[in-house]
Order: structure tokens, then C-alpha cells, then sequence
């Protein structure tokens, strides 16, 4: 059932669209109907694949590098309170500063021979902020008698890091990864439409040219495929949650 | 011997609280001590001092090296995503004892906290007084000379804390082991310790010694037994002003 309502009503709505696109003769550069959709879908299929894997590879590398330099950074500002102190302001500026604006620079820096670096670099600026608060408030919710209990047993620094706190901070690292893992793919998109060129045509470029040229049915086409990857990617990230925590974590519990 | 001694210790926290004033008491090799007082009286302090867990603010203690402390803490206090056995054995893997030595020490705590059966389920699969017992097999596998337990059945059921209590004075009594025992009721620190120190306002205020004439039958029915309660409840009340 909790499958198949949602099925159902999503047939519904397909059937709808395309029944009244051709009862109510929509241009279909206005609104394509599902079955244009589809065709443009097979026709455009080794263009789009090709394109869809670019921007699979720049969401995943920014998801990579933003869980990678998040949770660095996390452990560090847990141990020295001095640099949190220092560098948190600027942390929440990069965040709170819109990526559009910054893009330009970022592309004028490092893009111009390497533009895939520069939308990597986009997209992690954007997926990196949850994942880190997210595991700096996983690993400061750790009860302090677990950390008695690792002092006690005179455990060394990366004792109480492998032992203790990446596990206990588990949970929390796995929830910003699934919004870090979302905002990465928008990141992307954002990135392509503000710094993708010819050199790097991913879904993102392949919708404005679409658009462009007023082929409607490939833009709705591209867009199906950045929300299939973006769904791939949360039930991904969902399935290794379940993966991980399942056996005992209270989220889990039956 | 003294083992364990605070001398005119005192301890100050952060934030400018004063929870130990100017303490003086030694634990004799193999004794048990119960620490009681109302909460707030600094008996958890007491024993995070002579844990290393704090440092005095002035005075001295004289204590063991942490790795020779098992330390009992007032919640169960497990890793949820290890299971009994890894939870028991944890402090020892920390320690770097060779695999031998961690199983022959996990079958030993099993056994002696009666979890043998139990190796291998998770913390939350687990009742309350259950995983209290794995927390006390992951002191008692670090085979301490010095136990400190800081009111460890206090959130258990009267019944489950019975039986603890009972289990307890018969692995004390076969491990030989210095106990320190922090509680604030009155019955339980008259049935399991030798001797009492009543603790006030950050002060050990007096020291009860505990009759154990009728331990080989049931405690808990010994006039000993009544009369060390009586005692307690006297110390007490009388320490906060005639009420208990």
C-alpha cells in the first residue's frame, strides 16, 4: 500500500496530463506531453546519459570532499575550542554568502582551464555546511561518562575518536549526509547554470540549452532525470543509514 | 595499608562551586565503604577524586593509576552499537591485552555478574538491571584492586536492587576487592559496607562502623542489621535538623 498509493496517483496524473495536453491542443513548447517527454527521453538517450553522468560526478565528488573536510573540521573544533572560536564566523559566511555571487570568482580562480573543478568547488560550498553542524552537535552530545569511562581506561586520542566518538556521532553525520547529499546535487545544478561551458555539459546545461533552443520535451526529459538521481541519491543515503544503525540505534526501533 | 587516602582535599569546580571542603578519610585494602548523604553532599565527587577524574583544588589524594580503577557510574553507561561481550571488553582492547587474555577476562566478568547467555545481545535488548550488571562486568574485567561504584542500582527496582546488592557482597567477598560504594539509602549502605562515612555539605560529617554479626544468615532480618539502619537514619537526621 505504501508503495502502490503513490503509484497510482502519480499514473493518475500522467494519464491526466497527457489526455488534456492533446483535448486542450498545449504548443509543446508550452507543455509536452508525457509520451513527447518520453521520446525526447530515447531520442536525446546518449546525449542526456552522457550529460547525466557529469553531474553525477559532480555531486558525488562534492558530496565526497564536503562529508570528508566536514567531519575533519568537526573533530577539530570539538578538540580545540580556540580554533572553532576563530574560524566559525567564516565558516557562516561562506555559508550564508549566496553561491551565485560567489561563482564568478571561484570560476575566475580555478575554472578556466578545469571547469569541472570549479563546479565541484560550487557544490561543495553548498553541501558542506549541515554536515558540519550536524556532526560537531553529534559529536558534543556524546554523554560525558562515556568520555570518563575512555579516560579511564587511559585511551589514547584515536582510541576515544574510533571507539567513541565517530560511532556515537553516527546517527547525526548520517542525517547531515542526507541533506548534504540533496543540497550536493543542487549545488551542481547551480553550479552548471552559473559556471558549466561547453567543456562540462551536465543535466543542468543540457535544460538552459534546451531551453534555449525551445525543445521543451528534452528540458522536461533532463529535468526527470535530475530528480530520479536527486531520489537515487536520499534512498541511497537512507539505505546506508538503515545499513549502519539499524542493529541498535533507537531511530530504528520497532 | 592504605590504598586510597584524601588528605585535607578539596575540590572546586569551574564555576566556582565548592563541592569537596577539606576532606579526610582512608579506604583500607579490601574494605567497603558506603559514602551516604543527601544529593548534592559531594559523595559523587568524593569518588571522581580518588578516580583521577578531578583534581584537588588543595590537599592530596592518595590514589592508583586509573588503569587499576573500575569505575561503576550511575546510569549503565554502555557503547548501544557494541554488544555485551564487546562492551565488557572494550576498556581491556583500549588496554592492549592480547586476545587470550580479553576472552579468558570477558568469560570470567560473564560469569560473575551471571550473563554468561548474554554474550552477545545488544545494550538495548536488555532490562535496566541487566545492563547495570554489564556495566559492573566491564569494571570487574579490569580485575581493580579498588572498585568505586557511584549509586549504581539507585534507578533499579527494590527487588532487581536486592539481588544486586546480594550479588555484589558475594563477588566483593570472592574478589577481595576495595569497594567504595556511593548511595543514598540508608538500607542499602547498611546492608552491603563494613563501615559508613555520613557526608555533608561537601564534609564527611561522621563515620559509622557497621555491626556483621549475622551476615552468614539473612542480613537483612539481623538485629545488626536494624540497628546499623537506625544508626544511619540518626546521622542523618540529625544533619539535617531532626527530619528525614
Amino acid at each position: 500500500m505504501r508503495y502502490l498509493v503513490p503509484l497510482l496517483l502519480g499514473l493518475a496524473l500522467l494519464a491526466f496530463w497527457e489526455i488534456w495536453v492533446s483535448a486542450a491542443n498545449v504548443p509543446v513548447f508550452i507543455l509536452p506531453a508525457p509520451s513527447a517527454i518520453g521520446t525526447a527521453l530515447v531520442d536525446n538517450f546518449a546525449a542526456l546519459m552522457a550529460a547525466l553522468w557529469i553531474t553525477v560526478k559532480v555531486t558525488l565528488l562534492a558530496f565526497f570532499w564536503a562529508v570528508v573536510s566536514a567531519v575533519g573540521l568537526a573533530i577539530i573544533f570539538t578538540r580545540a575550542r580556540l580554533i572553532e572560536m576563530a574560524l566559525y564566523p567564516y565558516v557562516i559566511t561562506l555559508q550564508v554568502t549566496p553561491v551565485v555571487a560567489i561563482a564568478p570568482l571561484i570560476l575566475i580562480w580555478v575554472g578556466f582551464d578545469n571547469a569541472s573543478r570549479a563546479l565541484v568547488i560550487i557544490a561543495w560550498i553548498v553541501a558542506f555546511f549541515p554536515m558540519l553542524t550536524n556532526t560537531v552537535q553529534g559529536l558534543r552530545s556524546i554523554d560525558p561518562q562515556l568520555h570518563d569511562l575512555m579516560t579511564l581506561s587511559g585511551a589514547s586520542w584515536r582510541q576515544r575518536l574510533v571507539y567513541l566518538e565517530l560511532p556515537a556521532a553516527l546517527p547525526a553525520m548520517l542525517t547531515g549526509a542526507k541533506i548534504s547529499g540533496g543540497l550536493a546535487l543542487i549545488g551542481a545544478v547551480v553550479a552548471e547554470f552559473v559556471a558549466g561551458s561547453g567543456a562540462s555539459t551536465g543535466l543542468a546545461w543540457r535544460i538552459i540549452e534546451a531551453g534555449n533552443r525551445l525543445e521543451i520535451a528534452t528540458m522536461f526529459a533532463s529535468l526527470a532525470l535530475l530528480s530520479a538521481l536527486g531520489i537515487f541519491l536520499f534512498y541511497l543515503l537512507s539505505f546506508c543509514e538503515w545499513l549502519l544503525l539499524h542493529r541498535w540505534h533507537e531511530s530504528f526501533r520497532r | 595499608m592504605n590504598e586510597l587516602a584524601l588528605n585535607a582535599a578539596s575540590l572546586r569546580y569551574d564555576n566556582g562551586f565548592t563541592a569537596l571542603n577539606n576532606v579526610t578519610a582512608q579506604f583500607d585494602s579490601g574494605s567497603f565503604t558506603a559514602l551516604v548523604g543527601p544529593s548534592g553532599c559531594g559523595k559523587s565527587s568524593l569518588l571522581r577524586l580518588l578516580a583521577g577524574l578531578e583534581q584537588p583544588f588543595i590537599g592530596s589524594v592518595a590514589g592508583l593509576a586509573q588503569r587499576h580503577i573500575g569505575f561503576v557510574f550511575q546510569e549503565p553507561t554502555l557503547l548501544a552499537w557494541r554488544s555485551v561481550a564487546d562492551n565488557i571488553t572494550l576498556p581491556l582492547q583500549i588496554e592492549g591485552h592480547s586476545p587470550n587474555e580479553i576472552a579468558t577476562r570477558l568469560d570470567e566478568a560473564l560469569a560473575l555478574v551471571g550473563l554468561a547467555d548474554f554474550a552477545d545481545a545488544l545494550p538495548r535488548q536488555l532490562s535496566g538491571g541487566m545492563k547495570m550488571r554489564v556495566s559492573l562486568a566491564r569494571a570487574l574485567a579490569k580485575r581493580p584492586p579498588v572498585l568505586l561504584m557511584d549509586e549504581p542500582f539507585a534507578a533499579l527496582d527494590e527487588l532487581t536492587r536486592f539481588r544486586l546488592d546480594d550479588d555484589l557482597r558475594a563477588i566483593w567477598q570472592q574478589q577481595k576487592c576495595t569497594i567504595i560504594f556511593v548511595t543514598h539509602s540508608v538500607t542499602e549502605a547498611a546492608y552491603l559496607a563494613e563501615r559508613a562515612l555520613i557526608m555533608q555539605s561537601g564534609e564527611i560529617r561522621q563515620e559509622i562502623a557497621i555491626d556483621q554479626s549475622g551476615r552468614d544468615g539473612g542480613f537483612r532480618s539481623a538485629p545488626a542489621f536494624t540497628a546499623a539502619c537506625a544508626a544511619l537514619s540518626a546521622a542523618l537526621g540529625h544533619d539535617i535538623g531532626g527530619e528525614i
